[in-house]
């Protein structure tokens, strides 16, 4: 796979505030990329970098192979967007909202009628966008990103405010993308939504890079224990001391070195086969690195 | 080119907003209104029914549309950046292929429009009627003076569309820019005007024709009148002053000329130094 976006050392402030320091990621395509982090943490001073809206004080950008800081080279990568709470024209309908922006990108009228057809919008095309619930307007929101066909796209919080079922269908979409072969950075604060759709994080803090990688390598750098839970447990600490050293919270929590040991002891040792094994998730790492920030905020 | 798609994608979407909230059908009407009623019923006040002369018609138009054209002009600009900078809009036109010249000449030509159609079409049906029942009105003089009008009318309303471009660039939320608009508004239609009548009255030594044409020079709504008075007999006050501007009428047009391409530079310049 091609790297769609290398960052390198990308450091930003607006007067005396930092923004962005020292930041570096790279990240290939046809994958999915959260980007998170607390409010300020620079996630959308590095969404406008990326747009080109924002030269860096500092460090280098290519996207595609194209160096961002060329203003020639802005305009020749293919990137969809969709920013935060945005707010489309009321008084227009949805199908000349699209076709207004479609028009912007050079885009033909076909791929208007395609995009609203497959967002389901087709019955209410010719609705102002008035009328519109937010999940609808969302979904016009995504159309209007995707509108020529980007190789990169950026998407700021696309499921806040979206029951469960439109926010699955975003996803699919972003899966259906992913594997055009299209690189997606999404900004979010939904980790549990966001989870199983993604491929790495960037997890950013007073604007550092906190960690970054995949599932897997945020889990392993951040040392989280794994919780083993069963409802037999609480029986079985009280006969062995081993086991209750572990014993916190009604789980036992074990790290990667004794897992494998303690799991094969309950199966074998204890004949305990009704449990359950939870890794840490990306709402468990996030907090991790989120503490730790804080901490060293109030250290330094 | 800068005339190319996108410019013309912007102002055919600003046009269609126009329409769509109700805007172009509220001022083209306010504008007939004022100008049928200016035109057709000023004689009333005076206790007797008939049509104006020509010169003092476009005299009592002109003083009435300085006031409307520039509030007008300014309310359908005042939120242009502002507005879709609040509703995420103006981000996502930035994140596309274009440069902030093209959004800012998309907008101008699409309110410029605008506001080109509501004066023609209320100022121009005037012209049309007046020369249906008006029995002794010159054809050619008509059209004239009214096409100068017309003309002067829309350069006013695209100075204060600039206008309201600057304080929508400089303002951080909608309510302000309301505001401002109106303050900018009440200093160049109301105060100035007073201020400038007040300094002349008062008859000081150094106030001679040329520090007044400059007076008038730095406000568009006094060059507009200057341009629409020379040459007549128009009255006193204020009016008198302006019209007797020696700078003639192509010095004033040029000087709107100025104003316009100013104010243009001014806004183009606030907005590739706005941040988002």
């Amino acid at each position: 796979m091609n790297t769609a976006v290398s960052a390198r050392n990308i450091s930003h402030h607006f007067g005396v505030d930092i923004a962005l320091d020292d930041v570096s990621f790279d990240m290939k395509q046809g994958q999915t990329m959260a980007l998170l982090g607390h409010n300020g943490a620079g996630k959308s001073t590095l969404i406008k970098i990326l747009l080109g809206l924002i030269t860096p004080a500092d460090g280098e950008i290519d996207i595609l192979g194209l160096n961002i800081k060329k203003r020639s080279s802005r305009s020749t990568i293919n990137l969809g967007y969709l920013p935060e709470n945005v707010s489309f024209y009321d008084k227009l309908t949805g199908e000349e909202i699209l076709t207004y922006f479609a028009e912007l990108k050079g885009v033909g009228k076909k791929r208007v009628c395609e995009l609203i057809e497959e967002f389901g919008l087709g019955y209410a095309k010719d609705r102002a966008l008035k009328t519109y619930s937010k999940g609808m307007k969302q979904r016009l929101g995504f159309a209007q990103a995707i509108l020529c066909e980007p190789e990169l796209l950026l998407l700021d919080e696309p499921t806040v405010g979206l029951d469960p079922v439109a926010s699955q269908f975003l996803y699919g979409k972003i899966d259906e993308l992913k594997h055009l072969g299209c690189a997606v950075i999404v900004c979010t604060h939904e980790l549990s939504l966001i989870e199983n759709n993604i491929d790495t994080a960037l997890i950013l803090g007073k604007g550092r890079c906190l960690a970054s990688g995949n599932l897997g390598e945020l889990r392993y750098e951040s040392q989280l224990k794994t919780r083993l839970t069963s409802p037999s447990l609480a029986a079985l600490v009280n006969d062995s001391e081993r086991l209750a050293s572990l014993y916190t919270d009604n789980a036992l929590l074990l790290d990667r070195e004794n897992k494998q040991d303690v799991v094969q002891f309950l199966t074998s040792e204890c004949g305990l086969f009704d449990f359950a094994l939870k890794e840490p998730g990306l709402a468990d790492i996030y907090h991790f690195h989120m503490n730790k920030c804080a901490q060293l905020g109030a250290v330094s | 080119m800068f005339l190319h798609k996108p410019v013309l994608v912007i102002a055919k979407k600003e046009i269609r907003d126009s329409l769509r909230n109700r805007w172009v059908v509220f001022i083209s009407l306010i504008f007939l209104l004022l100008s049928l009623s200016v035109t057709f019923a000023s004689s009333a006040v005076v206790g007797q029914l008939s049509l104006p002369e020509l010169n003092l018609l476009i005299s009592s138009l002109s003083t009435i549309s300085v006031f409307i054209i520039p509030l007008a002009a300014m309310l359908v600009s005042y939120d242009a950046f502002v507005g879709e900078d609040e509703s995420g809009t103006l981000l996502l036109l930035l994140s596309y292929p274009l440069s902030r010249f093209q959004i800012l000449l998309g907008k101008l030509i699409g309110h410029s429009v605008i506001m080109s159609f509501t004066i023609c079409f209320a100022f121009g049906l005037t012209a049309i009627l007046l020369l249906m029942f008006g029995e002794h009105y010159d054809i050619a003089a008509t059209i004239s003076q009214f096409g100068q009008f017309i003309f002067t009318s829309i350069l006013l309303a695209i100075i204060f569309i600039l206008l309201g471009y600057i304080v929508s660039l400089k303002a951080t939320e909608k309510a302000k820019a309301v505001a401002t608009v109106l303050f900018v508004w009440f200093l160049f239609v109301l105060i100035y005007d007073l201020l400038l009548l007040t300094l002349l009255v008062a008859d000081l030594a150094f106030i001679n024709q040329y520090i007044i044409n400059v007076l008038i020079a730095l406000n568009p709504t006094d060059l507009y009148r200057a341009i629409n008075l020379i040459g007549t007999d128009a009255g006193s006050g204020s009016l008198a002053i302006i019209s007797a501007s020696d700078w003639g009428k192509t010095g004033l047009y040029i000087v709107m000329g100025l104003w316009l391409v100013g104010l243009a530079f001014v806004a183009n310049f606030i907005f590739g130094r706005r941040q988002l």
